[in-house]
């Protein structure tokens, strides 16, 4: 693909241009924000002392990648409260995936979440290594470079929870019930804008495209550990240019959400409402000057 | 070695696996160590639902560092507990499950709301870190060791604690208020941590005697008063009127201790406070419904290694 123009700083874009960056954004920032809440109820909680630590890390990861991308909102004069503790639940744009609660124990959920999650977030990560917006495409690096191990790590359990059949089955219940939910990390927030996300360069791969890669990565993956996906109603599995995919009613991105995510969005925003806060305290340095 | 060997060279870090320690000092040693441990994990447990509730990213992202910090310690500190041969980790782990494992009397309280949370980080993690800096020189070597790092993390949650305690009470009238109600309701807590004073205590001198414990209840309690009464004030807590406390000419306090509530207090030493009985289950509901996992973890490493030893978990 040709390098797109380099687009300005966030002062100086167009309205179309930042309401472009705006969504995109908002894509990165919520999924990331949303599955660290997800993925800290195992806090204290995994299999092993080792394994929770694990978790914790890759939870905090993904919550200090939010906290990159919602800095870049900043730059257009949202503060925080505006951008979690203050906004609409209903405006939410994070795909389905990242806000299901998990079931007590449901490691497998754990395992086949991430692996999921981790394998869209690095397709993505690579189509906006060369993001024609200079703000975004400089933090994308370090954001990689963390994913890194997340995808090393989910990989790594699904392997092993496939070794023998009693815990396969867990994994196979878990890539059932998930997987059509994963498939909205790739969905539209809504068309007109996606497509000028895709035109501005903002990325460099479009929607469909990077569904494409990952389900080539994940159901080959799935396959060599045994693990099958015709279970979970892909009508042409491949063929992800298919018009029919058995999406979920509820995609997050087009701010559609399950009843789960209203009641996550009551529990965590409850200490700023009962202390009756109006903002949101700064307690590190600005990503800037990190 | 024997005893009296160990009592006339107990000193800092003076014993370590390499030598032949009498069981009676294992078996001490094992108590206390335990007791931390499951303190940290307790601890933790306690904490975890408040890192959905922390009011800003970065608290949050600092909240779960905290309460990953805390499982840290616990694994380290059943590793210098462990290296005593009295019991492995499964079976202190398994112990706490079942509620034989015994651990912090301020982990026994649920807590409920935001303002609570720097009770805990403040008060009793600066409790805590009172008593852990003692421990540096305690005489058995991997436990001193392991307060290096512990130490040194918990510096940065009491700092996290302070953070907290001072953003409420720079905050609304209504913010000042709930965290004045939170620290009356976690005061008298707070002082007991330090145990009954020292002529109730039924493990001390033994513990002394050998260099594992390197001060007295009532000296830790003393020196955490002196810095902390003054703190609570410097944010505008007012200090609640139970216990007593008066204040001598040298500038040191006197606890009215009789006013504080021993009996449920050992009762809790006991495990046997209903509040505090739920949290203790709520922890082994959790680690029951995982238990398939570390099951298949166990025949995971029977196929790759064989019977034997099982080595360190991966990851």
């Amino acid at each position: 693909m040709a390098a797109a123009q380099q687009l300005p700083g966030p002062q100086d874009l167009s309205d179309e241009q930042r309401e472009a960056v705006e969504m995109l954004l908002h894509r990165l920032a919520d999924d990331e924000f949303v599955i660290a809440e997800r993925y800290t109820e195992w806090q204290v909680r995994a299999p092993t002392i080792e394994s929770d630590i694990a978790v914790a890390n890759i939870a905090q990861d993904e919550l200090g990648h939010a906290r990159l991308w919602y800095d870049l909102l900043e730059d257009f004069g949202y503060e925080e409260q505006d951008l979690i503790w203050e906004r609409d639940a209903g405006d939410w744009r994070h795909s389905t995936l990242c806000e299901l609660p998990f079931d007590e124990g449901d490691w497998a959920d754990l395992v086949v979440r991430s692996y999921l999650y981790d394998e869209a977030e690095f397709v993505r990560l690579k189509a906006l290594e060369d993001s024609s917006y200079p703000r975004l495409r400089d933090r994308v690096e370090k954001v990689l470079s963390e994913e890194r191990y997340h995808r090393e790590h989910a990989r790594s359990w699904l392997e092993r929870l496939c070794e023998d059949d009693d815990t396969r089955a867990r994994m196979q219940d878990a890539v059932d019930r998930l997987l059509p939910y994963a498939l909205t990390l790739f969905s539209p927030t809504d068309d007109e804008i996606e497509e000028r996300i895709d035109e501005l360069g903002l990325r460099t791969e479009n929607l469909l495209s990077m569904r494409e890669s990952w389900l080539d990565e994940v159901v080959a993956t799935f396959e060599s550990v045994g693990l099958h996906v015709e279970e979970a109603q892909l009508p042409e599995q491949y063929d992800v240019h298919h018009a029919d995919f058995d999406l979920p009613d509820e995609t997050g991105r087009d701010q559609t959400h399950t009843d789960a995510w209203f009641d996550l969005f009551d529990e965590f925003t409850k200490s700023y409402r009962e202390l009756g806060r109006h903002s949101a305290m700064k307690i590190m340095k600005d990503p800037d000057d990190e | 070695m024997d005893l009296e060997t160990v009592k006339e060279r107990a000193g800092p870090r003076e014993f370590s696996p390499k030598d032949e320690m009498p069981e009676e000092y294992r078996k001490a040693a094992t108590r206390m160590i335990q007791f931390h441990a499951n303190s940290e994990i307790m601890g933790a447990y306690l904490e975890r639902p408040f890192i959905r509730q922390a009011p800003s990213l970065e608290r949050k992202l600092a909240f779960s560092a905290k309460v990953q910090d805390e499982l840290g310690h616990g694994q380290l500190l059943y590793r210098a507990a462990e290296s005593l041969g009295i019991k492995t980790r499964d079976e202190m782990l398994d112990e706490l499950a079942n509620g034989q494992g015994k651990f912090l009397n301020c982990f026994h309280y649920p807590m409920e709301s935001w303002v609570e949370t720097p009770m805990i980080a403040f008060f009793v993690d600066g409790a805590a870190m009172r008593r852990q800096a003692t421990l540096k020189s305690t005489s058995w070597e991997p436990y001193a060791h392991a307060m290096d790092k512990v130490c040194f993390e918990e510096g940065f949650h009491v700092k996290h604690g302070e953070a907290m305690l001072h953003e409420l009470m720079t905050g609304s009238k209504k913010e000042q208020e709930m965290a004045q109600e939170a620290f009356e309701k976690w005061w008298p807590r707070i002082i007991q941590f330090f145990g009954p004073t020292d002529k109730q205590s039924t493990h001390h001198g033994f513990a002394s005697e050998v260099g594992l414990k390197q001060k007295s209840n009532d000296e830790l309690r003393r020196a955490f008063l002196n810095t902390y009464i003054p703190k609570a004030e410097k944010y505008g807590l007012e200090i609640p009127d139970t216990p007593t406390i008066e204040k001598n000419d040298d500038g040191t306090y006197n606890v009215a201790e009789d006013e504080l509530n021993w009996d449920e207090f050992f009762q809790i030493a006991k495990n046997e406070y209903e509040p505090g009985l739920g949290q203790i289950d709520g922890r082994k509901k959790a680690q029951e419904a995982v238990a398939w996992v570390r099951e298949s973890m166990d025949s995971h490493e029977q196929r790759l290694y064989g019977g034997g030893e099982s080595p360190q978990a991966a990851d």
